[in-house]
């Protein structure tokens, strides 16, 4: 039921911004996630980041249960919970199994994505002792809230095992009153319409769109396995909440910004190595899958094409309208959009920004240009960490970016220029 | 005398490669292959020079540390043999595994003395700590293009100062070495 209505997504005309029950939606791999999550630990520290991020999680997962619980016409707390295990696994985010009253209680994970791909991607290389599933811990309490009909901030979780530490088997979370009341800040899909101007079309425009169009209607059927993840394209993929990553991403720049301007640089760094992370392993996964070969053929090592396509699934993971508005190979790229996920959350709740903050538009089309002129389609490439390496941080293809306009900024739409960096 | 490794090699038949390691710095020094391929071997005394480090560590929390360590190891088809000169020096012989250990001992020490003989006594104009816990942190942890952005973001401590660490003042410096813990999920460091 919940599987359903998840599937039953829509869509911003014209600007490719997704939501499920009128909560803002996108598509985004592990190495994406656990690099962005990481990044928040590293600007706030682990205590306040965790903090953070449950938060985050708790606010934007409210909106969505609210959604669905609204949608699907769940009348009693039982139907609540299990509406909501299900569709936290028809995301791709693992299996909850959550016991809880209007006071509180307990839960416990299988397969939760963070800890899971964290495990995978660096559990043989470094020790972790702290817990990392916050995205599931503000999920769990957002549950609890909405099942009970509890006022936001009334209830809070913390996970107290969790199976990145190498002595747990799974994650269990505490489930507890606060007290606390807090206004809860959720943009809906039309408050997110208001923000947008016009939309408009770029070069190659029905090739992308085309691409756009069948990879939507591909991932409309895409819906987590029996532990509840989503593994395709070489990656674990979520859909998520937009809302999850804009609040932490945004609220750790600002805090960072009100110690050092520096800092608060580095950590925006940081955020746009997310986005090539994603770039990479997420747009090259998919041009590499074989869903994409019956889609839409091989890929070739023709710049523009390959360019084209990552803009189509830019598009269809409810990044935003990318389009081309320029194309010099080897040389320049011109990326216009009206918006992307992140840019009407900025400026709804904090107002213009004083520089660029399109964080996943500036990180993937920068990995866009390297796969776009570093890689060989034809010799069917693993995307593996020696290929990232080589590609994006070797010395003989280097591209640099910037951005005239920023739609976080104010202005109608952003454009970002990818040009090749002459020693 | 002059450190002639082709030379002190000659006729250890299955011995593969002899890598020296500078320390404390974790450096290659000089190095060796049968087969004259000595692309990994730079990476590789980095690595070694910190096996022997963490095991006199550990050997000496153990109180079984002496003059005579040896690191043996065997995996892959290899056997390696790993020795300190001095604490100033780590020499790494790989062997191929199905050699007799009573045999590469034998040939372990003959050419460890000529290794030795032949090696420059100067005093090692040791690198600063900062330095040294960074190229750490550079050589272990994941994404390690991302490593001194987030030791800045942790720490505090703005790039452009991490970029020069021999120039860290000690409170700085402990904040640094307490980013590099967390990103490492390391307790300590022992450099």
């Amino acid at each position: 039921m919940a599987t359903d209505a998840l599937r039953e997504r829509s869509w911003i005309d014209g600007h490719d911004l997704m939501f499920v029950a009128d909560t803002q939606v996108v598509y985004h791999c592990h190495h994406f996630n656990l690099f962005f999550d990481q990044t928040i630990d590293d600007a706030l520290g682990v205590e306040e980041s965790s903090r953070l991020k449950s938060r985050a999680a708790r606010e934007a997962s409210r909106q969505l249960l609210l959604g669905l619980r609204k949608r699907l016409d769940l009348q009693t707390p039982a139907e609540v919970i299990r509406a909501a295990e299900s569709a936290f696994a028809a995301m791709g985010h693992g299996r909850l199994h959550i016991n809880v009253s209007a006071e509180g209680g307990e839960a416990s994970g299988e397969y939760l994505h963070y800890g899971y791909s964290w495990k995978e991607k660096y559990g043989a290389v470094v020790r972790r002792s702290h817990p990392i599933d916050a995205f599931a811990t503000g999920f769990i309490a957002a549950t609890t809230e909405v099942a009970f009909s509890l006022d936001p901030g009334a209830i809070e979780a913390r996970e107290i095992e969790c199976i990145v530490s190498r002595a747990a088997s799974r994650c269990r979370f505490l489930v507890y009153r606060t007290g606390e009341r807090v206004q809860p800040a959720a943009l809906t899909e039309s408050d997110c319409a208001n923000l947008l101007g016009s939309s408009f079309t770029g070069l190659d425009e029905e090739r992308v769109s085309a691409i756009a169009s069948g990879l939507k209607e591909f991932t409309a059927g895409v819906a987590g396995d029996d532990r509840g993840l989503i593994q395709a394209f070489g990656v674990f993929v979520t859909m998520h909440l937009a809302s999850y990553y804009n609040r932490i991403s945004f609220d750790a720049v600002h805090e960072m910004g009100k110690i050092d301007a520096s800092l608060a640089a580095n950590v925006e760094e940081l955020l746009r190595e997310s986005g090539r992370q994603c770039g990479f392993n997420t747009f090259g996964g998919i041009l590499r899958s074989a869903e994409w070969e019956s889609l839409v053929g091989p890929p070739r090592s023709d710049p523009k094409e390959i360019v084209t396509s990552c803009l189509g699934i830019a598009r269809a993971l409810g990044f935003g309208h990318w389009t081309l508005h320029e194309f010099e190979p080897g040389e320049r790229i011109v990326v216009r959009t009206p918006a992307t996920y992140e840019t009407s959350f900025y400026r709804r709740t904090y107002g213009a920004s004083s520089h660029p903050r399109c964080y996943i538009l500036q990180g993937a089309m920068v990995a866009v240009a390297h796969l776009a002129h570093g890689v060989v389609w034809e010799e069917s490439p693993s995307f593996d960490e020696a290929l990232y390496q080589r590609l994006l941080h070797g010395t003989d293809n280097a591209w640099d970016w910037s951005m005239p306009t920023c739609h976080t900024c104010g202005d109608t739409f952003s454009e970002i220029v990818v040009t090749r960096r002459r020693s | 005398m002059q450190l002639q490794l082709p030379e002190i090699t000659r006729g250890v038949e299955r011995l593969r490669n002899v890598i020296i390691t500078v320390m404390p710095d974790c450096l290659l020094y000089e190095s060796w292959s049968r087969d004259g391929d000595q692309t990994a071997n730079e990476e590789a005394a980095s690595y070694l020079g910190d096996l022997v480090r963490a095991n006199r560590e550990a050997l000496r929390v153990m109180r079984a540390l002496s003059d005579e360590m040896q690191v043996t190891i065997e995996s892959g088809g290899l056997l390696i043999i790993l020795r300190e000169i001095e604490s100033s020096y780590v020499v790494g012989f790989v062997f191929e595994s199905d050699v007799p250990l009573g045999m590469v001992r034998v040939q372990v020490r003959t050419m460890l003395a000529r290794i030795t003989e032949a090696l420059p006594r100067f005093a090692v104009s040791e690198s600063s700590r900062g330095e040294r816990v960074l190229e750490f942190v550079e050589r272990y942890a994941p994404d390690p293009h991302t490593v001194l952005l987030r030791v800045a973001v942790q720490a505090r401590v703005p790039l452009d100062e991490l970029r020069n660490p021999a120039n860290l003042d000690g409170e700085r410096m402990q904040r640094v070495e307490r980013a590099v813990c967390t990103i490492l999920g390391i307790d300590s460091l022992t450099l």
